[in-house]
């Protein structure tokens, strides 16, 4: 069984929808990520930020269902997906160095950037971000 | 994921370890590539991207490929004194899938993190069987 969890799921003021998730996100997690990102937008919610800083690992499907967000909210008239995840974690008191194994930033880096997906550090970078987009 | 369910187990056969061909093993696979990682040296930074491209290989043949007769697919890891090999196999024959618009987008996405993460990849298509290989050169 695969270890993701939600961890919160919560829209605040602006209309933006926070969902914190941890654990790996794997071809068995993504489509319960789907079905939380897209109720959002089914919802009328355009702005979206996933916080990630407690997910190990996420694969290409997840990165799958970010860019199908992205695009259903340009066809819903407009929209953005931020993704938080911190250079360094701290997890367990146990902090991971920047350039250590954070395979989460590098999917990102590798194909997210070019997914229509801003990449953040923290959730205050995130709303900053999407505020920004308008 | 026809013929793979609930009660089924992963096999462990000398050094091939068949899976169930569904994505709830996943994480099976990769527990299994990290240990393997770990005893071929490789660090934590190498093991990790490693891991992420044989995954990514396992997710494609579970999605794409096509179970054995008993509902699983083999990854099979060969560790050498220069490099660490896992073969993922499955009993299909590749072919050039007809994919809606957008899949193109995320196997090619798939498929470039998984050159991105490994040192060298391979395909072996013949009918009944396909083999990913992904090699990781140890230091």
């Amino acid at each position: 069984m695969s270890s993701f969890y939600v961890i919160s799921d919560d829209t605040v003021e602006g209309d933006v929808a926070i969902i914190a998730m941890g654990g790996e996100v794997d071809l068995d997690a993504s489509p319960a990520l789907r079905e939380r990102i897209f109720s959002h937008i089914k919802a009328g919610r355009r702005r979206i930020v996933l916080d990630l800083t407690d997910v190990t690992f996420i694969d290409s499907t997840a990165v799958g269902v970010l860019v199908g967000a992205v695009t259903r909210l340009r066809e819903s008239g407009g929209g953005s997906v931020a993704v938080v995840c911190p250079e360094q974690r701290e997890a367990l008191s146990v902090v991971v160095p920047a350039g250590g194994a954070n395979i989460v930033r590098q999917v990102f880096e590798v194909t997210g950037l070019d997914a229509g997906v801003a990449l953040c550090g923290s959730r205050e970078q995130a709303l900053h971000e999407l505020a920004l987009a308008g | 994921m026809q013929g793979a369910t609930l009660d089924m187990t992963a096999v462990q056969v000398d050094g091939d370890l068949l899976l169930p061909a569904h994505s709830s093993w996943l994480q099976t696979a990769r527990r299994h590539v990290e240990q393997v990682a770990q005893r071929a040296g490789l660090d934590a930074q190498r093991s990790a991207r490693f891991v992420y491209a044989v995954n990514e290989a396992v997710t494609n043949a579970i999605r794409h490929g096509k179970p054995d007769g008993e509902g699983r697919i083999s990854l099979r890891t060969v560790l050498e004194e220069s490099s660490l090999t896992v073969h993922v196999q499955d009993s299909g024959s590749f072919s050039m899938p007809s994919t809606p618009p957008g899949q193109d987008a995320e196997s090619g996405r798939g498929f470039a993190l998984m050159s991105s993460f490994a040192d060298e990849i391979r395909l072996d298509l013949r009918p009944g069987a396909t083999t990913v290989t992904l090699v990781a050169c140890l230091p």
